[in-house]
């Protein structure tokens, strides 16, 4: 396992009687985008107020960069960029202005605004009061003012939400070029899959404040496979001849339904099929949908 | 130091925010007021002020400065916290590289720079109001005139304490306003106040038979007090 940059253990935030966050490990390597999912109130936007300090942990640990947050907090600080929800800025003030704001307090040099600006496409908008900035404009003026630091770790509570297509595909590209040419560490929430999984490697999936599911994209997509149909010469003999050497499977509108397979058993079985002079006509894998899968886990807490 | 920069980041958030206009109209205001009551009445209160009529302008400007600092202080300490409030900024300044006492104790300094800039402003104009008025230039009672404006200054900082304080905490800023609007009414009446009561201490430190050690020095360490209560307070809480 490469070094972690967020490692939270046994976290907890309980607001009144109420668990928001319940035993949360939370496990983010160096360099990859982490899609943090999970429906409304599921409690994704209060622990990310945990990872910045914002919030006290009722009860659990939280690492960032192998520091621990409480002990650290400033250095710590110092190394992260956030947004968090809805845009915060100064209205009455241009976005360079409101850039300048947290400048100084940064203590960055003062090239960095036009650099970040640059970044996030507002060059040509930076002396406009913000008041008068679309939706989409704020979210990038966010993002530009959590990038000021130069931070190794990106912290974005739904950067997307309330934009057009656009503005999300924007925003999307914007967010995967961040490992790549800034070798930036990206933790994204989201309450759509759709949004997070072309940009996403590892995703976690949180409901009721519970972790439910943390792997990788790719484990994630492999449970999409819900089994093989195939369609032989003489399916009823094919089938009888399958389950005699061991496989389960049975008749499905004249097609023989088969469960989940890896490709090598894929391989073997058709050759089998082939042995014994069966002509097949057609392999198809039947695949559910991501969003299928991402309900699937929110509505039951867990793969059934 | 991590106060300095956070001081300097509120001056530029506070641009264009009206509180350098309320600053100028808070002492410009009642030094206009006095120049029309004199204005008017000019030869009527010459008379009555014949003996010093230096002493007789200061005592009319400071009969309106206790109200004016209580209502200063309540609505500078609502505008420092709704920069915050109003643009949704708290999590985002929260969660800079900053300590959290830096952030309060900026608000504070900025309060107190924006009151004591209004402070200077009417003991200047006092002094010009004073040779407008065709006063004697030679005897200007400069420390009176400072005083005029500093030391309640000084006496109301409990006050101005526990506004920031509220208007900070509380995102709807109604209860900090009427209080501290209640409390400027309730000045008016601050011949009639116990001295211990921080309410009549802008009154007494200027007006009062006795030293304005009480007033002051009380004004100075029950308003730090607040401060620190309300930093302790500032530094645990959840930020939403």
């Amino acid at each position: 396992m490469s070094e972690l940059v967020i490692q939270t253990r046994n976290l907890n935030k309980k607001y009144r009687g109420r668990y928001a966050v319940r035993n949360l490990d939370l496990e983010i390597a160096k360099g990859e985008i982490y899609g943090f999912l999970g429906p409304n109130g599921a409690g994704k936007t209060t622990t990310i107020r945990m990872l910045l300090g914002l919030i006290r942990p009722t009860v659990g640990s939280i690492q960032i960069f192998g520091k621990d947050l409480r002990k650290d907090k400033m250095n710590i600080l110092r190394k992260v960029g956030s947004l968090v929800e809805y845009p915060s800025n100064y209205g009455h003030l241009t976005a360079v202005q409101n850039l300048e704001a947290i400048r100084r307090i940064l203590d960055v040099p003062k090239a960095r605004i036009h650099e970040v600006l640059d970044i996030v496409s507002l060059t040509k908008d930076a002396k406009r009061p913000v008041k008068g900035y679309s939706l989409g404009m704020k979210q990038r003026l966010g993002i530009a003012a959590a990038l000021l630091g130069s931070p190794e770790l990106l912290i974005l509570d739904e950067p997307t939400n309330g934009l057009d297509p656009a503005g999300i595909h924007e925003i999307r590209e914007l967010i995967r070029s961040m490992p790549k040419q800034h070798g930036i560490t990206v933790l994204v929430s989201s309450h759509l899959l759709s949004e997070v999984e072309q940009m996403a490697g590892t995703v976690g999936i949180i409901r009721e404040g519970e972790m439910v599911f943390q792997d990788t994209i790719g484990n994630l997509k492999q449970q999409a496979s819900g089994g093989f149909r195939l369609v032989v010469s003489e399916p009823q003999e094919a089938l009888v001849h399958l389950i005699g050497q061991g496989y389960t499977g049975r008749m499905e509108d004249g097609a023989i339904k088969l469960d989940q397979l890896s490709d090598p058993e894929v391989a073997l079985l058709v050759k089998r099929l082939v042995d014994n002079n069966h002509a097949i006509y057609r392999v198809e894998e039947k695949r559910r949908s991501l969003e299928d899968i991402f309900m699937q886990v929110i509505e039951q807490g867990g793969f059934s | 130091m991590m106060v300095a920069r956070a001081l300097s980041a509120d001056f530029l958030k506070m641009r264009r925010k009206g509180i350098w206009l309320l600053v100028i109209l808070g002492s410009v205001g009642l030094l206009a007021m006095q120049g029309l009551n004199f204005g008017l009445r000019y030869d009527y209160l010459l008379q009555r002020y014949q003996d010093d009529p230096w002493a007789g302008l200061i005592g009319e400007i400071f009969s309106f400065v206790p109200i004016a600092l209580f209502l200063g202080t309540t609505l500078i300490a609502s505008q420092i916290a709704n920069v915050e409030h109003g643009s949704n900024s708290w999590k985002q300044l929260l969660a800079l590289p900053i300590s959290r006492g830096s952030v309060f104790t900026a608000k504070y300094l900025l309060g107190i720079i924006a009151l004591a800039a209004s402070c200077l402003i009417l003991s200047c104009g006092t002094v010009v109001l004073g040779l407008a008025l065709k006063f004697s230039p030679d005897h200007i009672p400069y420390l009176t005139i400072l005083k005029l404006s500093f030391v309640p200054f000084l006496a109301s900082l409990p006050l101005f304490a526990l506004e920031l304080w509220l208007s900070l905490t509380f995102k709807n800023q109604a209860l900090p306003i009427t209080l501290g609007i209640t409390a400027a009414i309730a000045s008016l009446f601050a011949g009639n106040y116990p001295e211990w009561f921080p309410l009549a201490w802008p009154l007494l430190s200027f007006y009062g038979k006795a030293s304005p050690a009480l007033p002051v020095g009380g004004g100075i360490i029950l308003a730090f007090i607040i401060y620190l209560a309300g930093m302790g307070q500032f530094r645990g809480k959840d930020v939403d």
